[in-house]
């Protein structure tokens, strides 16, 4: 195939898969490393503003959505910190809506253009009482362009918000890349309730996920919801029929977790695997490049979809000797995430603030690994 | 007479509350206006005023504490039509909470009526003070501090902005004033003083007799509008390109360091785009202190004839300094194996390899960088000058770049150093 080389970076083509995607609005306020997408959104949205504040931005794109648009965001830490009651509103609400979360060095303020993969525990646990919402990571620039449009529609089809996770030096670094390499991108298309009878507006298909009305519609009443709901949309306090649907909102993100499983698995048939996400994958690519040319193999796992982390990664992982988990935070986040605050003896850490973690920091802690093995 | 709007007469409120009122005179005034329910889009706030939802016969999206007018003015984006009524409806506590949200809204004066129900008091929780809550109302469970004035919530909101605001006393028949915020294209706000059987004033008379009596003001000004922009991808998947060759066969690895205000970026760019043009792979990043417009400004540029995956530099194959600040921020990644390009004025400047040229007095601060980067394409075999050459003429800055050019051309044709 002939190949079409273009120089973009990773903002460019998260902003131009989200409008694709069938992305309509976008609302955000100014915070870095999120700034170039903010930039590219103002010249690819039919809607798009500046909001005063983080939570203004969250509760504007809250709006557009019961509204019946489609609508993102960009922010950082600080941001999110500050959109959380609000997102556990739109998740209650079962309004789409994509976060894009560019992570930066913490804690606090931290360094606004350092980057850092610190927040993977944060968006585990951004709902309250043990729910998630998906969370979808991007393990390289081309990522940018189909994990993006995987979060729209999956964002659609399951009627939540969602989190895309990356981070500075994955969205401000400009790539060659070829351009006829990226596959098509279809709109995501909501599931409108089309009958005359009276609309129920939480009452859930097979599916787990109630058909859609906008608050726009003049032909049935729509009643949304962020406390404690049942079917018809009005406050309840915890009565059986309201808890069901809350737990329902816990069911339809797991129970349809391999609609929107995405992975890449290289498996080398090794005795070591190693799992990386978002920027560290591809200091992990080009250590595991040098490793295999120089007969040590080494296969690897980078979860695209990394909230919720599914069984079926799980069982990979099990399937391997030695483990090791490759990130940028000062005490392993993606470890705790998978095993809780016990690291088992054959999983060895590597983490990292401040910098990028290299190639040649993972081949050495590789080399270690084999020396003890 | 029935009513279209109000589909349960029955109160969802304490026996005596001031919101049934306010839920009685709103449905009136959407009832005689002759608007269908559903063009109309109740936002309520986390509070007692909160229970009106299950009352209308509307949309109703009830959201979180504080922030109704926020979510309402999210709504009011996503609208362009004035016929749809998006009314928000809070508490003195709520009208507190987002008091920036009702402000914001003002200032744009989005298509919106906020209603805020003022009893004085936060009378979920148990009766303490609000923002709006009077310097002369006593309460048990409030008297925690000196009496404060309250904000002037609709004096606030008409400095911002608003169109159309009302502060009034909630007893009787208030739906005139209803209707016209309802009518104003634009935001409308209604403060309605209250009773609260539970916390707050027991009697209308009480109020009354604090003084208060009912105040508005108009203003004309065009509600909300966005500019309609043309929306065109970001991506020209059909760009036209001239193709040169390279015979490069392994990664470089380049970082151009300068100071902010001298192009580094985008000569970095520039140069990344050359060598594109000459199917090579590319990499680039800038590196600039928080205050991006002062201190050193870096380009680190990894060129490739295969795929590039890790995208920093540990030790470059080739520096360019083209001032100070840049040197000493990257000095620390070379090494003996570095080929370091500087300008003449660079102090300090230890390396067994290195070159230096006039550049900053040859060519001024603004062109140093580009030139540079020319010398270092004559020095090294990465790729043609021509590439660079053409990936100049093709910038927005076509007719700068043609004289530069030429003097580049001139000065490198003294130099005598094929790599």
């Amino acid at each position: 195939m002939q190949t079409n080389y273009s120089l973009v970076d990773g903002s460019k083509l998260i902003v131009e898969a989200l409008a694709k995607s069938g992305v309509d609005a976008f609302i955000s306020y100014p915070i870095t490393p999120a700034n170039w997408i903010n930039q590219y959104a103002t010249k690819r949205f039919p809607i798009m503003t500046f909001a005063p504040d983080e939570i203004t931005v969250a509760q504007w794109i809250s709006g557009l959505s019961a509204a019946g648009k489609l609508p993102a965001t960009a922010t950082s830490f600080p941001g999110l910190a500050l959109m959380i009651e609000s997102i556990n509103m739109a998740f209650m609400m079962e309004l789409p809506m994509i976060i894009v979360l560019a992570q930066r060095l913490g804690p606090s303020t931290g360094s606004a253009t350092v980057g850092a993969q610190g927040d993977l525990m944060l968006v585990n646990s951004l709902i309250s009482g043990g729910f998630n919402i998906p969370v979808f990571s991007v393990s390289n620039i081309y990522d940018c362009w189909d994990i993006t449009s995987k979060a729209v529609h999956t964002s659609v089809n399951l009627r939540t918000p969602v989190i895309l996770l990356t981070s500075k030096e994955m969205i401000m670094t400009s790539y060659t890349i070829d351009l006829n390499k990226l596959p098509e991108i279809n709109r995501a298309e909501f599931n409108y309730y089309t009958s005359d009878e009276v609309y129920i507006p939480y009452q859930a298909d097979k599916n787990y996920v109630p058909p859609f009305l906008p608050l726009t519609n003049n032909k049935h009443q729509v009643r949304i919801n962020s406390s404690t709901h049942d079917e018809t949309g009005t406050i309840k306090k915890a009565t059986k029929a309201a808890i069901g649907n809350t737990i329902r909102l816990h069911t339809k993100i797991q129970r349809r977790l391999n609609e929107y499983l995405l992975y890449e698995y290289d498996n080398q048939e090794s005795d070591l695997l190693i799992v990386s996400y978002d920027i560290s994958s591809e200091a992990t690519r080009d250590a595991v490049k040098f490793l295999n040319e120089n007969g040590i193999k080494v296969s690897t796992l980078f979860p695209k979809t990394i909230i919720p982390f599914s069984k079926e990664l799980i069982e990979i992982i099990k399937s391997y000797k030695h483990i090791m988990i490759v990130e940028e935070n000062l005490s392993g986040l993606l470890s705790k995430l998978i095993y809780g605050i016990e690291t088992p003896e054959n999983v060895t850490k590597v983490n990292k603030i401040g910098s990028m973690i290299t190639p040649s920091e993972i081949i050495k802690e590789v080399e270690k690994c084999l020396q003890i093995c | 007479m029935s009513s279209n709007m109000l589909i349960d007469k029955n109160s969802p409120y304490c026996p005596g509350c001031g919101h049934m009122n306010v839920t009685l005179n709103l449905a009136k005034a959407i009832d005689s206006l002759e608007i269908d329910p559903l063009d109309v889009i109740v936002v309520s706030d986390i509070g007692c005023c909160g229970l009106i939802d299950p009352s209308l016969a509307s949309h109703t999206i009830h959201g979180l504490h504080g922030r109704a007018c926020a979510l309402a003015s999210g709504i009011a984006l996503a609208i362009d039509n004035p016929n749809k009524k998006i009314i928000a409806i809070q508490g003195d506590g709520g009208a507190t909470i987002g008091i920036a949200h009702l402000l914001e809204a003002a200032r744009r004066n989005f298509n919106l009526t906020l209603i805020v129900n003022n009893n004085q008091i936060y009378g979920m929780t148990g009766g303490q003070l609000s923002g709006l809550s009077n310097e002369n109302f006593q309460h048990e469970n409030a008297n925690i501090e000196e009496p404060l004035t309250p904000f002037n919530l609709i004096e606030l909101a008409k400095s911002a902005g608003a169109t159309y605001g009302c502060q009034l006393i909630g007893k009787g028949d208030f739906t005139d004033y209803l209707k016209k915020a309802i009518n104003n294209n634009g935001f409308s706000i209604v403060e309605i003083l209250e009773v609260c059987p539970s916390y707050g004033y027991q009697k209308y008379s009480e109020i009354e007799n604090l003084g208060f009596k009912t105040y508005e003001f108009e203003n004309k000004r065009n509600p909300f509008r966005l500019y309609k922009n043309e929306i065109k991808s970001l991506i020209n998947f059909n760009e036209s390109k001239v193709y040169f060759e390279s015979n490069l066969d392994k990664p470089i690895k380049i970082i151009l360091a300068g100071s902010a205000g001298e192009g580094i970026q985008s000569a970095a760019e520039l140069f990344a785009r050359a060598a594109i043009s000459c199917n090579l792979n590319v990499t680039k990043k800038g590196d600039y202190p928080i205050t991006v417009g002062t201190g050193f400004s870096v380009a680190e540029l990894i060129i490739s004839p295969n795929e590039i995956h890790y995208t920093g530099i540990e030790k470059a194959d080739v520096l360019i300094a083209i001032s100070q600040n840049g040197f000493d921020y990257t000095k620390t990644k070379i090494d003996d194996n570095t080929f370091v390009i500087a300008d003449s004025s660079i102090q300090n400047l230890i390396s067994s390899n290195k070159l230096t040229f006039d550049f900053q007095k040859t060519f001024g601060k603004k062109n140093s960088a580009i030139s540079s980067l020319f010398t270092l394409l004559i020095l090294k075999n990465i790729f043609p000058p021509e590439a660079f050459e053409n990936s100049l003429h093709e910038s927005k800055h076509r007719e700068k770049f043609i004289q530069l050019i030429e003097k580049i051309k001139s000065f490198l044709s003294e130099i005598n150093h094929p790599a």
